[in-house]
């Protein structure tokens, strides 16, 4: 637009100038205004983070003093001072469920787990939270999160103690083959762990695993021969399967460290005790057919000798009981067979009469066992021999 | 008092309005080069108050109530009530504008008094709202940042000598600022102050509000951090039949927001009638009362409550907790506002809110777990509830829950909850509460509400069937009399549309015709007489000149037809897609006839 007069020009001139230091004048101000802000702001920051510290530690030290309600409205102010802090989150969530509230602990878990679903601590809290609020499904979900999230430092270790917490979680909760999975894979991560080992045998055995069990057990013996724990556990294990000469020997050697030991207060346990007691006397009493041939028929005819004895005596209980129909009936015509007479030398002569007197000492004990209660002394010891699978192997 | 105070603010003078016809002579395209360029610097500008606002509020709350306020702290009653007496003092002697929240006073700048606010007006709002909700009013900061940046605004533009009509609309541009900066969400801020503040949507301003809206967020991320208010927990939408849980909700918050402003519209006004040395004590009261709640054990209502809104979204409280906190935050916030104390609602709003949504979402955890998915997404969907139901506007509650949360999949439930609380809160209190404010203060802004739904009247609503004599323009004089006679009340009609052959139309009055014709006439019989035979005679057309009536459609606005009245009797509306091709007529009785009936059903 052209300008009419000179005078409009420099009323024009003017208000260029007037906008130009009004515009300085702005940027001035605004220069100004956020060098005080941001100063204003560092110092309150400061003061923020200082009073965040100075909560948070208050927070600790009652969290660690058994307060988890105080430690609860001491986390709170110093995230309301210092808001979405990670640790003092992670401190107020275990805080509140420190103080039973599982509901709420659960839920603050929840909500930082969502930002970090891989972590390993958040996920361990959740699952126990979970079993706390008996969700097994989560619970075991969460431990699966735990196991495969992220550890700050020893990883392995971490990881390792949370499958061992999920597989007792497992077992407290009857599911033992999942149980057994979870401690094989832990104990086949770390294959060279005698330590682990050890741990893991008698959780092996909870979970209704005890060949595993064992295993692991004989492996920390190989690493460890006079490992007291484990020639016990290994010696009652191999007792309870029926392989008493390895019971014997183990828990033998058990019972010799404790005498090297020297001292009465590591004897053996009374039920360990029992357990040599009776592999040694089972040792006596066993026609193993590594015997020579002498000793087994002697051994043979003792044990039918015995067995004879317990017919007998239970026979005779059940008649003084007024039974009319003795269960025993199918076993006492056994007893009238060729097995109750066969002589030394008739054993040498047939093997297969050898076995059959043998299963007839079984039967015997098993059946007796069952109508006339638990036998006592040799008949106990014919008994186990008589539950072991491979007793007639032997 | 709020209204004769203020109006004593109205600056403008004649010599003012001389000075400014004059530089919009000498320098026309000024105002618009420096429009946008100022809209940057209030952003910026109300970012840096609104944030040493926050900071003021943080401060002073550490320094009365001490770093962690927890109930049976005798300071939780004493101060807040103090604070009330220094708050009430001042407002009557030093700042009496900075009175109430700032959403009704930016509205008052806007319509009233040019866009002006004063500067005294801004520093009052800033220290006394900072004071009273860190004392611990039951008030938020939003409200009066908007009016701290619409204050702003007023002021630079003013510096800059802006027009009236400029300096009305900076007002918006500083609220929404300032209300971005307070809330993080600039998007929200933006639609908050089109649905709230202006009312309509305006592509003269949405430009500039964007501007200083995006501009305040950046300088407050730069303190803050991009986080919002309180953490946002996942938002899952888990089964569709989840839907009826959030119906219930929208109930719930639509007669809890009823609840809430029938409490305001009573004891506001019952207050404001007390003889004024009452008033002086009645901030003081209200905080005596608001620091009783926190003494006996719920410090969650005192201030803005964002914590409280936090942990509420993260389940930390038990439903009954959650109810009751609801309760006392519109007890609280109710005494602190009614009372006078500068203060927001929209934090109070929120808080209440979320707490429903949190109670709700928590009780059908308990008794339906199938059904429901995380509480946080029922105390997010709370808030935007009572956004819409108490604060009325629905567009921002929806896309405010939509920012603050990030997640898409929850528009549905919140559109629906949004719903039915607000038809629910319309329905049972037809003035929303912003507006019963305005008339408690004997002032008549014009409703947003109605702004906001008012249908624009087009001219296809006055149209009518042509039913003048239509000639053309190729017709000779002689050949358009004919056919005008042709037309059986043709000599008796007042108005005679002419169709050009350009493709426009002429609009011609009967006695205008009429000269026409005996001027043709005229010139026909000189022209016999001098033997000019051989010349063709000419057309209507030719006769008419190059005047034609203005072209008009049937979408444009029936107030475009008015001005054109005074030229021409009758105005042919045409087709947008065929040139010239007539859809009808108006005349001015129709347009009148229009606007009456549209009164008349309102």
């Amino acid at each position: 637009m052209t300008l009419a007069t000179d005078n409009e020009r420099e009323v024009k001139r003017r208000l260029i100038l007037r906008d130009v230091f009004n515009f300085l004048g702005l940027t001035l101000i605004t220069a100004v205004l956020f060098a005080i802000t941001f100063f204003l702001f560092r110092s309150f920051a400061a003061h923020r983070e200082e009073l965040a510290q100075r909560w948070s530690a208050r927070g600790r030290e009652a969290l660690s003093s058994g307060h988890p309600d105080q430690a609860i409205v001491a986390l709170r102010t110093a995230l309301s001072y210092a808001p979405g802090e990670r640790p003092y989150e992670l401190l107020l969530a275990q805080a509140l469920g420190d103080a039973g509230l599982t509901e709420e602990s659960y839920n603050y878990f929840l909500g930082l787990w969502e930002t970090q679903p891989g972590d390993g601590f958040i996920n361990l809290r959740l699952a126990r939270l979970a079993a706390t609020k008996k969700d097994m499904q989560a619970a075991i979900n969460y431990y699966r999160g735990a196991i495969y999230g992220t550890w700050e430092g020893d990883g392995a270790v971490r990881r390792r103690e949370v499958r061992l917490e999920l597989a007792r979680y497992l077992i407290a909760h009857h599911s033992l083959s999942s149980a057994r999975t979870e401690l094989l894979v832990a104990g086949g991560n770390a294959p060279d762990d005698m330590g682990l080992a050890l741990t893991l045998a008698p959780l092996l055995e909870e979970a209704g695993a005890p060949a595993d069990a064992l295993n692991n057990y004989r492996k920390t013996l190989a690493r460890e021969p006079n490992n007291q724990t484990a020639l016990e556990a290994a010696g009652r294990l191999e007792y309870g399967f029926g392989n008493f000469e390895e019971a014997y020997k183990l828990l033998k050697r058990a019972e010799l460290v404790h005498t090297e030991a020297g001292s009465n207060s590591t004897d053996l346990p009374p039920q360990a005790i029992t357990m040599l007691e009776n592999s040694a006397r089972i040792l006596a009493l066993e026609p193993r057919k590594s015997l020579p041939a002498n000793e087994r028929f002697t051994r043979i005819l003792n044990a039918r000798d015995i067995a004879k004895k317990r017919f007998e005596n239970c026979n005779a209980q059940l008649a003084a009981a007024g039974g009319t129909l003795s269960p025993l009936q199918i076993l006492a015509a056994r007893w009238t067979g060729e097995e109750t007479t066969v002589s030394r030398s008739g054993l040498s002569n047939d093997p297969a009469m050898q076995d059959a007197v043998m299963k007839l000492v079984y039967d015997t004990e098993l059946q007796t066992s069952q109508v006339c209660g638990l036998p006592a002394g040799d008949d106990a010891l014919l008994l186990l021999l008589a539950k072991s699978p491979k007793a007639m192997e032997k | 008092m709020e209204k004769e105070t203020v109006i004593a603010e109205t600056p403008t003078t004649t010599a003012e309005v001389a000075a400014e016809e004059r530089i919009a002579r000498i320098a026309p395209e000024r105002e618009e080069r420096i429009f946008l360029l100022l809209s940057i610097f209030i952003g910026v500008i109300s970012g840096l108050l609104v944030v040493s606002f926050r900071m003021a509020i943080e401060w002073l709350s550490v320094l009365l109530l001490g770093s962690a306020p927890n109930p049976h702290q005798p300071r939780l009653i004493f101060v807040p009530a103090l604070a009330g007496l220094v708050i009430a003092v001042l407002i009557r002697f030093v700042f009496p504008n900075a009175r109430g929240s700032g959403i009704n006073q930016t509205k008052a700048a806007l319509y009233i008094h040019n866009g002006y606010i004063s500067f005294r007006t801004v520093i009052g709002k800033f220290l006394l709202s900072a004071l009273a909700i860190g004392s611990g009013h039951s008030l938020g900061p939003e409200d009066p940042s908007l009016q701290i940046g619409a204050g702003v605004a007023s002021l630079i533009s003013r510096r800059f000598g802006m027009s009236k009509e400029k300096l009305r609309i900076f007002a918006p541009i500083g609220a929404a600022a300032g209300l971005a900066a307070a809330f993080n969400a600039p998007i929200s801020a933006i639609l908050f102050v089109i649905e709230e503040v202006i009312g309509q949507w305006s592509a003269a301003v949405l430009g500039s509000i964007v501007l200083s809206a995006v501009s305040s967020v950046v300088v407050a991320r730069s303190f803050w951090g991009a986080e919002p208010m309180f953490r946002i927990p996942a938002v899952t939408l888990r089964d569709s039949r989840e839907l009826l849980a959030y119906a219930v909700l929208g109930i719930v918050g639509g007669f809890a927001s009823l609840l809430f402003a029938k409490s305001l519209g009573y004891l506001r006004p019952m207050l404001r009638r007390q003889p004024a040395w009452s008033q002086m004590l009645q901030p003081a009261a209200a905080g005596l009362l608001v620091g009783a709640i926190g003494f006996f054990g719920f410090t969650q209502v005192m201030g803005s409550g964002y914590e409280a809104i936090d942990q509420a979204m993260h389940s930390q409280f038990a439903w009954r907790m959650l109810l009751v906190l609801a309760l006392l935050k519109i007890v609280a916030t109710t005494l602190s506002f009614s009372s006078g104390t500068p203060g927001g609602m929209f934090a109070p709003t929120l808080f209440i809110g979320a707490m429903l949504g949190a109670a709700v979402g928590s009780f059908e955890k308990i008794y339906f777990p199938h059904l429901t998915g995380s509480i946080g997404s029922y105390a997010l969907v709370g808030m935007g509830v009572l956004f819409a139901a108490f604060l009325r506007a629905p567009l921002t509650s929806v896309f405010m829950v939509l920012e603050v949360s990030g997640n898409y999949s929850i528009v549905l439930p919140v559109i629906l909850a949004n719903t039915i609380a607000y038809l629910i809160s319309r329905g049972l209190e037809p003035v929303p509460i912003l507006e019963q404010f305005t008339h408690q203060d004997g002032l008549y802004l014009p409703s947003m509400e109605e702004l906001r739904e008012e249908s624009n009247l087009h001219l296809e609503d006055a149209i009518q069937p042509v039913t003048v004599p239509v000639l053309q323009g190729c017709e000779t004089i002689t050949r358009a009399a004919a056919t005008l006679a042709s037309y059986q009340d043709g000599k008796s009609a007042p108005v005679v549309l002419i169709h050009c052959e350009d493709g426009l139309w002429y609009s011609a009055r009967k006695d205008e015709l009429e000269t026409l014709l005996s001027a043709a006439k005229a010139q026909t019989s000189t022209a016999r007489s001098d033997d000019a035979a051989d010349q063709p005679e000419p057309t209507l057309e030719q006769r008419l000149g190059d005047e034609r009536t203005p072209v008009l459609f049937p979408d444009l606005p029936l107030s475009s037809a008015l001005p054109h009245f005074q030229r021409w009797p009758l105005l042919p509306i045409t087709n947008r897609a065929i040139r010239g091709s007539l859809e009808g007529v108006v005349s001015l009785q129709d347009v009148l006839n229009r606007y009456q009936q549209k009164g008349q059903s309102h």
